[in-house]
Order: structure tokens, then sequence, then C-alpha cells
């Protein structure tokens, strides 16, 4: 306890307020945090372990048997491929045409300010607002895609993108690509800036090109950026749901085609569009949310390892 | 780093041509323009289109509206319900946000002294609920708060907001509380302070970049959030901006000037927002971004 105060001591701090008065700071907050997650957690694994439609009272306890049938569940390999593919496509988009950016912005071009307050921009729009925005790009007779296509020679390009199999997960790839841009631009700006500049002077001096000193001595110091950002994209394509559910409706249109985690839980535990009460099994669609957060944990822990490993080895 | 010593005759290298320069510097503007322009594109074509009749978004798809239709917004304020559903995001967000905030300082601040034996171990867990998904509890969510009669309330929203913006508040302030000089707050203890003097007056003022930063984090998030109130807010009285215009959309399908309204009012305030404080918002969402 060290005495700065030149005030003279009034009254002496009783033990008690020293030693657990910070307890009582996190009382509110906890009792809020169990109330409405940790026993609503509990309670959704107790019903992971039943029959339960979700509707009524007919229920019986059949133990792992939900957790036994997902792994044999087709839908939800599927589901989970789309989240892969998803994944997958935007780390690359991110890692490529994100960090360009960056680096473009971080050479502090004029009217940089414009453009990094334009890129970031769909990040604080909602998921919903971006999926219409998109809609509106995309349809047929009333978007501007299509035409612009045609404009500009690539007519052959232009279709129905929605509800063609063949283009519809690439749209979301496309949207999701659209909304998170900004992350990967602001995260590796703010990493290129923390890049000492003697550094690359030393390098130069050294005799090195640009390119050799942006691979060889920028971007190792990237690593923490590139951790980030790698886990923020794992951790937004395995929960994304509002851009498909506004895009493709929460079947995953066409023909599943787009079906990813999300929709297929909520389908599942809640029902699809067609509400038909006999497709609901929210006990079952409770037992998939419950395994997708072992597994999204366990690889968010192994990610982070690995990533955080070669931060230390860089 | 090696293999770079070996090349002495680079200074040449380097000395490019200023026509070769002028290119370079040339492209990348393009590259910086398109990007932006890929960007600002569709919003603007929103925009507009939010300004159409039903007839000439198939007449004129593509250009300025011949006649502005005004209307589409007090229209889409009565009949897309945005007369309840701005209000109901705004009282929820506001009222969320601010509890939420103030609720994860006091958490950080009481779990700032890790060497206590259970701040490290509460700390783990409410971060954990950074990975909690929202599919799993929204239904248990909904049985407990039909049970304590919050449901078909604004209560309904807010509670599990407050808790849900609790981890990614603990996370980011609770390294930024165990950084608070600590002769500090002792001095006002030893002239008589009582801990929650201490905590309104001194503490939460020299925490105050980082409760931006949170407030902007969860702010964004709860103003946007969808699946929530998807299930949580089964009618307009109670329902917020994104989920309201989801279901008129289901019920008026062909009323595109509408619905592009009401998504353009369900955006602007968080735009003007961010056009006015785009600093604070930049790094205030890095920095969840970053620490999660």
């Amino acid at each position: 306890m060290s005495q700065t105060s030149p005030v003279p001591v009034r009254k002496p701090p009783s033990q008690f307020s020293l030693t657990y008065g910070h307890l009582w700071f996190v009382l509110p907050g906890f009792l809020f945090f169990l109330a409405v997650m940790l026993l609503p957690l509990a309670f959704a694994f107790g019903i992971s372990l039943t029959n339960w439609s979700g509707l009524g009272n007919d229920l019986a306890f059949v133990g792992l048997a939900n957790y036994g049938e997902l792994l044999t569940h087709w839908p939800f390999y599927r589901a989970a491929f789309h989240n892969a593919v998803i994944f997958v496509a935007i780390l690359i988009f991110q890692h490529t045409v994100g960090l360009y950016l960056a680096v473009l912005l971080n050479d502090k071009p004029r009217f940089m300010q414009f453009y990094r307050t334009v890129l970031f921009l769909p990040v604080i729009m909602s998921l919903v607002a971006t999926g219409f925005v998109w809609t509106l790009m995309l349809s047929p007779n009333i978007g501007l895609v299509n035409p612009m296509l045609k404009a500009i020679g690539l007519g052959f390009l232009a279709g129905q993108w929605l509800s063609n199999p063949a283009t519809a997960l690439a749209v979301i790839v496309f949207v999701t690509a659209w909304n998170s841009m900004g992350w990967a631009i602001i995260i590796y700006l703010s990493g290129l800036q923390n890049v000492p500049e003697e550094l690359k002077q030393a390098a130069e001096i050294d005799g090195a090109n640009s390119r050799q000193v942006f691979w060889r001595v920028v971007f190792p110091q990237l690593s923490p950026a590139f951790t980030a950002l790698t886990v923020l994209t794992f951790i937004g394509t395995f929960r994304t749901f509002d851009v498909v559910y506004v895009l493709t409706g929460p079947l995953g249109a066409p023909n599943f085609g787009t079906d990813v985690l999300g929709t297929l839980i909520y389908r599942t535990a809640f029902g699809g569009s067609s509400f038909s009460s006999a497709d609901i099994r929210f006990a079952f669609g409770v037992a998939m949310a419950l395994l997708m957060m072992l597994v999204m944990a366990a690889i968010c822990w192994g990610l982070i390892r690995i990533l955080r490993g070669r931060e230390i080895e860089g | 780093m090696t293999n770079m010593t070996a090349t002495p005759t680079a200074p040449l290298q380097r000395s490019q041509g200023s026509l070769g320069l002028l290119l370079g510097k040339t492209a990348r503007t393009a590259v910086l323009v398109i990007a932006s322009l890929w960007v600002l594109g569709p919003i603007l074509f929103m925009v507009i289109a939010s300004f159409k009749s039903v007839p000439e978004f198939f007449i004129n798809p593509f250009g300025l509206p011949a006649d502005w239709k005004v209307e589409n917004y007090s229209r889409a304020w009565t009949d897309a319900q945005l007369s309840l559903t701005l209000p109901n995001t705004i009282i929820v967000t506001t009222v969320a946000v601010l509890i939420s905030t103030i609720l994860a300082t006091m958490i950080a601040y009481g779990l700032s002294r890790k060497e206590k034996k259970w701040a490290m171990g509460l700390y783990t867990l409410f971060v954990a609920g950074l990975l909690v998904p929202v599919h799993a509890i929204i239904l248990p969510l909904f049985i407990v708060l039909k049970a304590v009669g919050l449901f078909g309330t604004l209560l309904a929203l807010i509670v599990p907001y407050i808790a849900m913006g609790l981890p990614l508040g603990v996370l980011v302030l609770t390294p930024i509380a165990a950084a608070l000089p600590r002769d500090l707050i002792n001095a006002a203890r030893m002239d008589g302070a009582t801990e929650w003097q201490i905590f309104w007056r001194i503490v939460m003022p020299l925490m105050k970049p980082g409760l931006i930063s949170v407030a902007i984090l969860n702010g964004v998030w709860m103003w946007n959030e969808f699946f929530i109130p998807l299930i949580l807010a089964f009618k307009p009285e109670v329902q917020t901006m994104p989920v309201g215009i989801v279901s008129f959309i289901g019920a008026y399908s062909t009323e595109w000037g509408l619905v592009f309204s009401s998504v353009t009012v369900s955006t602007l305030p968080v735009v003007i927002a961010y056009l006015l404080m785009t600093r604070q918002f930049q790094s205030g969402l890095t920095a969840g971004a970053v620490k999660g």
C-alpha cells in the first residue's frame, strides 16, 4: 500500500473493502450473465438429451442419441461444407485484396481519409441491409449487375444469380466479402502503422527492393494482424446466418445449395418457411448448435495456438 | 534476410523512371477508386431506388426516378411500421448499451486484480461467453422470459443484449482496468471515498476511451442484430428494424420502394454516427476484433 496521499488519513479503510470490495462489482453483471447465458446453456444441454420437438409436453429422455444421429446426418456435413467454402474464400479475399488495399492506404495517398471511411462503411451496416442492397443489385429485372456485365461485354455471365445453384453460393461469398472487407483493411492498416520505419530503411540500405522489403521485412511484422483477421473470419463465416436468410431464405435456396449451419439449425429447431410441425425437432437442433459450439471452440483454440506460435517464431 | 545482402547493386534497381512511377501511382489510385465505387455504388443505387414508385422499377430500373416518391418514406413510417420499430430500436440499443457497458466496466474493475484466484477463472468464464451460440440458448431463453413475464415487452430484447454484450466488454476493458493507476485509487480510499464513489468518480472517467470503444462495438451489433429479435420479438410493437423490415417483406414483397426506404432509414442513424465519429468507430470496432 503506497502512501502517496498528502492528505492526512481520516478513516482507515476496512480490511473487508480492501480484500473483497472488488467482488461486489462483479456481482450484478454476473447475475445477468448467469441468468441469460449460463442457465439457458445448461438448460439447452438438458434439452439436447431429449427428443422434445419444441411444442407441447411430449418428451422423453434419449441420452446422447441426438449427438449420435448428428454424426451420420448428412445435411449437417453439407451445411458445414458450405461454411468451410465461405470461410476459405473470404480468408483468401481478406489476405489478398484486403491486405493490398491496406498497403495502398498505408502509402498515404491523396484522399486517404475518404477511401478509409468509405471502405470501412459496410462493416457498420447490418447484414440485413447488406442483403437487401445486393438483392436489388443482383435482381434479374431491376438490378444493376446484369446490365453492367452486358455493357462491358460479359453478357454471357448475366443470369439469375440467386436461383442458379451454380452461382448462389458464390453470391453469398461475394456479398460477405463486400460486407467484411473493411475489417481486413482496418486491421492490416493498424498492423502496417506499427512496423518501425527504421526496419524498412535498414533493409533498403542493405539493397532490398520494395517487393523484398514488403515480403521479408514488413509482412512478418503483420502476423498478429494475420492471426486476428483469420480468427475473426473463422468465427464470422461459421456463424453466418443473416446474409443467407435475406438472400436465399431459411431453406438455403436453391435446393439447399446455400444451406449453412446457421440456417440448418434455425430450420431444424424452429421450422423453415413451411412451418409443418413434423419437421421441427427442437432438441435435435439444439444438439447441433452445441456440437457446433464445441467444434468451433476447439478449432478456434487450435488456430490461435498455431498462429500465435508462428508469430513468436517470426 | 541473408540473401538480400548479396545484391549490392540494388540502389540502381530502385531508380525507376518517373514515367513508371506515375503509371504505378495512377494504377494504385485506380484500384482505390474502383474499390470505393464497389462499396458506394450499391448503397447509392439503393438510396435512389428508395424514391421510386413500383412501376418505375420496371420502366426505368437504372436511371434516376422521373418522379421522386418522397411518400415512400412516409408510407414506410406507417405501412412498414417504422413508427414502431425505429423508436424500439433506439430504446433497446440505448438502454442495453448503457447498462451493459457500465456492468462490463464494473466487472472489469472487479476482475482487474488478477492475483485473486477467482478473478482469472471468472474472466475466462465471461470471455468464453463469446463462443456461446445464440441458436442454442435462444429457446431456453424464450421459455425463461415467458415464465418471468417479460416476453412481449422490450425487456425481452434488452435483458439478453445486456448479458450478451458483457463478454466483449470484459475482454476489452479488463486489461484497461488492470493498468489503472493504483496509487490514485488508494489515495482516494485513504481520503475516505467509498468504493462506489471511487468507481464512479475515478475509475469510470479514466476508462472513458475504452468505454466508448465497447459502447460502439456493442451498439452497432445491437442496432443491427437480426436473429435474436427474429425469435424473441414476434409482433411489430416490440420488434427492432432489421426484423421488422424482413417480416414486412414477407407480407408485401412487391413494394420495393417501401422496402428500400425502410432499409435506408434503418441504416442512416448508424452511418451518421459513423461519419461524425469515424476514428472512434474504426478504432473501437478494431479493438474488439483484434482482441476477439
